[in-house]
């Protein structure tokens, strides 16, 4: 009797240690999984605005007939981060972009990178390493016929009870020659947080 | 498991944070701001004065111009306050400070940093954006810093007049407290509250003007002139905006309040602009001095037990000097005239008005306190004799130490100024209470130029950004 009451207690007090000692675990989880650690924009707010748009995009009857006998080409100017908190824009116009040059349709130029190529193309004009004949040359490029620009705005409000936020997410195709605006849409996110009773 | 969640440091039980602190501050006074940040007392996460802490780390960084070190330690305050905020609505770690802070004192409960130290850590946050050049990131922490303002706003009346409620049924009645606790009327000066901060809407309105926002930074301009009508910088900024956005209703409101000069200036100020001389900005935003840190002061209060029998109790409270320094200001001539830096905030001010409309709740715990702290003192005594009450009675009165924890590294009194120069390169000299000062700046067209000027005691510095 006293043996097994010894061994419940050393098995008890082995399973509280190894309760209380939390290891860390690494785990593979799936990227497109709903991620709802917290209220802030996340990585489901961001394929979900992106996958939006594009989808919009592409099946919109204007970009059909742009698309209809040519590819288009288009540059994406920066989204305007105009909420309370510190998003990285960029990725979002990098999941759009994308998207938009995996479907086929549309064709890209990088205007972050202008500064490499530059450097690239002087390094084969002028460093003496390349050959002349095959140096790419300088004044080919073709120029974008179409902007792709956007705001992200967002609204907070919160009480004792719980925080919700609003996010719109406008985005905007414009011919560059024109200055039409050929296409737009917006998509909105709602997250509400509430609060709970009790916790540590 | 209990002091791994909430724990409080032995020396914040027996000492005041201002005596802490002293150290810090006669460094920051000389500035030498690495010396001071090395002796800022060291908190770790899950103490209840770690924010506090990287407040005061974060505020000496920016003065050291360590930028980037200095945003980092305002964003985990920020991630603090948010989860303060988002927490369950019964925390029960809150109530074993509590309980804690029952047997010992105040400061063995988690700080919980006031709306206007809020508001002055994203401006300083959306100032180290901006030293970055992130303007998209300065404006974040703009809109951060609005969002507190209106949660203040409309968090404030109710809770003032609640906690005065409960004081008054603790059996400390508003009238004795007033009575007894030292007067800081002259400190508070005209401030009607402890959280709004025009300096903050100031800001917010010249960095929307930079990023070409002009309606979002009417708005904010009208906000800091409800708080501060006199500052005639601001004055003529909504005078200024309001001519450019067409507000023909307020034109005409502020036609009557503003003087003639202001009026009758802008007017030329459009006649300029069909006849266009290049010019762009100047603003200046002037730091001055260091804010008080709160005093410990002793008061004895008439207080009605549960039996109804009235007894005089000893209560440690914490104040703040009843006294204002004087600052000139900054001012300069260029080009035969002179100029003048007016207040746009006065910290001291806000943390002595807020300290004020906290006090009920402060002496309502005490209180609470002082009926434990003597029933245990009792039960000591009657079980360990005359020993167990000596002992009881030295540490009933070693651990009475008021909460003088605050940001305590804030500058006191902010000023600002407007000028318009010609596009280039520009020298002026600058007088800071009493010092002289070069300034060296370069003014584009049409845009605004931002120097922030840091007086300590015979300490200035400058810092300009284009904007």
């Amino acid at each position: 009797m006293k043996k097994l009451i010894m061994i419940t207690s050393v098995a008890l007090t082995l399973t509280l240690v190894a309760g209380c000692t939390n290891k860390s675990v690494v785990r593979y989880g799936d990227a497109t999984e709903v991620e709802t650690t917290d209220i802030s924009f996340g990585s489901t707010d961001l394929q979900k605005v992106a996958g939006q748009m594009t989808d919009s995009l592409l099946l919109s009857p204007v970009v059909g007939t742009l698309t209809a006998n040519s590819r288009p080409i288009m540059f994406v100017e920066s989204i305007k981060n105009k909420t309370s908190e510190h998003i990285d824009t960029e990725s979002i116009t990098d999941s759009i972009s994308t998207k938009l040059l995996r479907s086929g349709k549309f064709r890209f130029v990088d205007m972050s990178r202008v500064e490499a190529a530059r450097k690239q193309l002087d390094y084969q004009q002028n460093s003496g390493m390349v050959d002349t004949a095959k140096a790419m040359q300088f004044g080919k490029q073709v120029g974008a016929q179409y902007m792709l620009y956007g705001n992200l705005a967002s609204i907070v409000k919160s009480n004792k009870d719980q925080t919700d936020v609003y996010y719109k997410f406008t985005l905007r195709l414009m011919d560059l020659e024109s200055g039409l605006v050929e296409w737009a849409d917006e998509t909105e996110i709602r997250k509400t947080k509430g609060k709970e009773f009790v916790s540590w | 498991m209990l002091t791994a969640c909430a724990s409080t440091s032995f020396s914040d039980l027996f000492s005041n944070y201002n005596k802490q602190m002293h150290g810090v501050k006669s460094a920051q006074q000389r500035g030498n701001f690495e010396q001071a940040l090395t002796l800022i007392p060291q908190r770790d996460k899950g103490n209840v004065s770690y924010s506090l802490s990287l407040l005061e780390k974060g505020r000496l960084e920016y003065l050291a111009n360590q930028h980037e070190l200095s945003k980092q330690d305002f964003e985990l305050v920020y991630k603090q306050v948010q989860q303060a905020e988002q927490a369950a609505k019964v925390q029960l770690s809150r109530g074993v400070e509590n309980v804690a802070a029952v047997v010992s004192n105040d400061n063995a409960i988690r700080y919980d940093i006031p709306y206007y130290e809020q508001s002055m850590l994203h401006s300083y946050q959306a100032l180290n954006y901006l030293s970055q050049n992130d303007l998209s990131g300065a404006l974040v922490e703009i809109r951060r810093a609005n969002l507190v303002q209106n949660k203040a706003l409309k968090a404030n009346q109710q809770a003032i007049f609640d906690s005065q409620k409960k004081m008054a049924r603790k059996g400390v009645s508003p009238e004795s407290l007033a009575s007894k606790y030292p007067s800081m009327n002259t400190a508070i000066g005209e401030v009607k509250n402890g959280f709004q901060n025009a300096y903050t809407f100031y800001l917010s309105g010249v960095l929307y003007e930079a990023a070409g926002q002009a309606n979002d930074a009417y708005i904010d301009y009208k906000k800091a002139l409800e708080i501060y009508p006199h500052n005639v910088t601001v004055q003529q900024d909504v005078w200024r905006l309001a001519n450019v956005l067409g507000m023909d209703n307020d034109i005409q409101l502020f036609k009557k309040r503003f003087s003639q000069d202001i009026a009758k200036g802008n007017s030329q100020g459009s006649a300029n602009k069909q006849s266009p001389a290049a010019s762009g900005q100047l603003v200046v935003l002037v730091e001055q001095g260091i804010i008080n840190s709160k005093q410990e002061v002793s008061i004895h209060l008439p207080i009605f037990t549960s039996h109804g029998d009235m007894r005089f109790y000893s209560l440690a409270l914490p104040s703040y000097q009843n006294r204002l320094r004087q600052y000139s200001g900054l001012s300069l001539s260029y080009q035969g005239k002179h100029y003048q830096s007016q207040e746009i905030v006065r910290l001291q001010s806000l943390a002595a008005k807020q300290l004020q409309d906290e006090m009920p709740v402060i002496v309502t715990r005490q209180v609470v306190r002082i009926i434990a702290k003597e029933e245990i003192r009792k039960q000591i005594s009657r079980k360990g004799g005359d020993i167990g009450n000596i002992l009881a009675a030295l540490y009933n009165v070693a651990s009475e130490k008021a909460d003088t924890r605050s940001w305590s590294t804030l500058p006191d009194s902010i000023h600002i100024l407007r000028l318009d120069f010609a596009p280039g390169k520009h020298e002026v000299e600058m007088n800071i209470n009493g010092n002289k000062r070069t300034v060296n700046f370069e003014i584009f067209e049409d845009r605004q130029t931002l120097v922030k000027l840091t007086a300590i005691g015979n300490y200035t510095h400058y810092q300009s950004l284009n904007l």
